[in-house]
């Protein structure tokens, strides 16, 4: 589950899951939530995979979602499913998406940045949550 | 209207338009924190946690005299927008990316014309089409210029001298270009692949968020003089251009702060936020940073200038005359997130300081030696974008703020409201609709950017200009309403 929340000039992306995993899988969707406003139009047809390298959790959130923005950005990529698991280097992701259409995609934000601002990842009674302030 | 996390610390009246953060308030505060702001703005600054921002760049190794905010100030992201501060590289100061911001060289430029308002008045509805139209706005479109690796690194090296030689500046474009739009020492080898790879077809792009095109109709004239030099007056139609970096310099700023991740206790540096991340600024970290800093500052103003021509061609393709017929001049170019080494008295002393600016505008007095000759009698011109349905300004630098704030001034109206809450604030409106009735033509990619960015969102940027002014930081010349507007 994910949502954005206030912040005065930018935006802030905020994800709640059971696992660790399940947690950055939902973050790598909000983030794509707040480019595209008709994510759920994005059909999962092209298969990606990514591994980012890292230990601390928060850094390696940053690094993860800038990796997908790049992505974006590169690509014109967005992606609808997304699987992450973890080991002992990092984390390895499965996206399933596809190429933006301006016909069919609504595209919102220009997110220049994945910032380090205010950023949290925590181990709730629940399971996970992090926050992350996207530069707008 | 409000934001979680409302400032309840300390905020002392140090002057009529000033308040002061004593370093009392938080251990680890090098200097004082002082926020520019009358009786009013004040109430709104202490709504937001951006004097907290200020406190906490306080905190940064060899910081002079204060830890500053213009009255435009509110939260950011590490330091709070409308910050300014200098260090000096002899007393270990640091340069921190996040002092500049991710769009590098994120500014403004003024083009004037000999149009009046007549002239164009009925064209307006054509004239926005065919900006939208042809000028590339919001996420994922590239534009018509397309550079190559080799020519990128050649255009981040020279700034607009490389588009001059494509005929698509002119050497009066420079002339009117803080720092003739190329800052020495850039390095464009350190910018990374990635960056590149994020600018190719980004160079003559506005972006989306706040950045904007206006096309606007000089409404009053408080200083004849300095307007007669700048060949503004009443009724007469200019273009203002708010735009940065674009992708490359989002990511230059974004591998910075990947590569300054250890370097706070490499250097031991202690810092109350992550996002302040800084570097000792003769050290491996702070030079290569600096080197590509300014690598895509030199390509910021290479688009504003791309920008402004495709708007000049535009007006062409309108209005059926050559631009340099309808006198369309470039008045300025400003930075307002930039960092550079500059000469500043600080105390007895004068010394060379880096002066950060993050949401804060240069306004250098007459007489400065970086003015173009033009501009030497009045001040350098300060342009100060408002928000898209009420006005934005034009100032010149004054005396003041070489003695109090390090050369500085505003850079805009300042947020008042978030994204989300504007967002609610403009449920079941036309945000066009209702600017129209304002007389504003405006096109823009997404609905929600346009609700985003609503006049309501922002202080009255008149307000913020009168701070300014009386507080001898810069002087009023010129207010500017606009007439169309568009938006990423």
């Amino acid at each position: 589950m994910y949502e954005t929340f206030e912040h005065t000039a930018d935006l802030g992306i905020r994800a709640s899951a059971d696992t660790r995993q399940g947690l950055f899988a939902e973050m790598g969707l909000a983030l794509f939530s707040v480019i595209v406003a008709n994510l759920d139009e994005v059909r999962p047809v092209v298969r990606r995979t990514l591994r980012v390298e890292g230990q601390d959790p928060e850094y390696l959130l940053v690094d993860w979602l800038s990796e997908l923005l790049y992505l974006y950005e590169h690509a014109s990529y967005a992606a609808s499913r997304i699987d992450v698991a973890f080991d002992a280097d990092g984390m390895a992701a499965e996206l399933a998406g596809e190429k933006l259409d301006a016909a069919r995609h609504r595209r919102e934000h220009e997110v220049k940045a994945v910032t380090y601002h205010e950023l949290r990842v925590e181990q709730t009674s629940d399971g996970w949550m992090a926050e992350v302030i996207l530069d707008i | 209207m409000k934001v979680a996390n409302r400032f309840t610390g300390p905020l002392e009246r140090a002057g009529d338009c000033c308040w002061r953060i004593p370093k009392s308030y938080k251990e680890g505060m090098r200097v004082d924190g002082l926020i520019y702001a009358d009786d009013k703005l004040i109430e709104l600054i202490r709504q937001d946690p951006a004097p907290e921002q200020v406190a906490n760049v306080a905190f940064l190794p060899g910081i002079q005299t204060a830890s500053l905010a213009m009255p435009d100030i509110h939260w950011g992201y590490g330091f709070c927008i409308g910050g300014v501060c200098a260090t000096d590289p002899q007393e270990d100061g640091v340069i921190s990316p996040g002092g500049v911001g991710y769009d590098i060289n994120c500014g403004v430029r003024l083009l004037r014309s000999e149009l009046e308002f007549d002239d164009v008045a009925p064209h307006m509805k054509q004239l926005v089409e065919n900006l939208f139209q042809r000028v590339p706005t919001g996420t994922g479109r590239g534009g018509k210029y397309r550079f190559d690796r080799d020519q990128l690194r050649e255009l981040m090296g020279d700034g607009p001298r490389f588009l001059a030689r494509r005929d698509l500046a002119t050497e009066r474009d420079i002339e009117f270009t803080e720092a003739h739009g190329c800052l020495d020492g850039a390095q464009p080898d350190y910018v990374s692949e990635r960056a590149l790879d994020r600018g190719y077809d980004q160079c003559g792009t506005l972006g989306s968020g706040n950045h904007f095109l206006e096309v606007q109709v000089v409404d009053q004239v408080f200083d004849r003089q300095a307007a007669d030099v700048m060949g503004l007056d009443e009724r007469m139609v200019c273009v203002m251009i708010h735009s940065g970096s674009r992708g490359l310099g989002y990511q230059v700023c974004d591998d910075a702060l990947r590569l300054l991740r250890g370097a706070p206790a490499k250097y031991g540096i202690q810092l109350p936020d992550r996002q302040l991340a800084c570097a000792p600024i003769d050290s491996p970290e702070g030079e290569h940073y600096l080197g590509a800093m300014r690598a895509a500052a030199n390509f910021a103003w290479c688009n504003r200038q791309l920008l402004m021509w495709q708007a000049r061609e535009v007006f062409e393709a309108t209005l059926g005359r050559p631009w340099g017929e309808m006198g369309m001049e470039l008045v300025y170019d400003v930075a307002h997130n930039i960092a550079k080494c500059e000469r500043h008295r600080v105390g007895e002393r004068e010394k060379e300081v880096w002066v950060h600016r993050k949401g804060a505008t240069r306004a250098f007095p007459p007489g400065h030696e970086e003015l173009p000759e033009a501009y030497h009698e009045i001040g350098q011109p300060v342009l100060i974008p408002g928000d898209m349905g009420r006005a934005s300004w034009v100032l010149v630098g004054q005396p003041g703020s070489m003695s109090e704030s390090f050369g500085s001034a505003c850079h805009g109206a300042g947020r008042v409201m978030s994204r989300t809450a504007a967002v609610k604030h403009a449920r079941g409106r036309r945000i066009d609709d209702e600017l129209a009735t304002r007389g504003v033509v405006a096109r823009a990619r997404s609905w929600k950017g346009l609700a985003e960015e609503q006049p309501d969102a922002y202080k009255n940027v008149d307000l913020v200009v009168d701070v300014v002014h009386n507080a001898g930081l810069a002087k009023k010349v010129a207010r500017l309403r606009p007439i169309g507007v568009i938006k990423g």
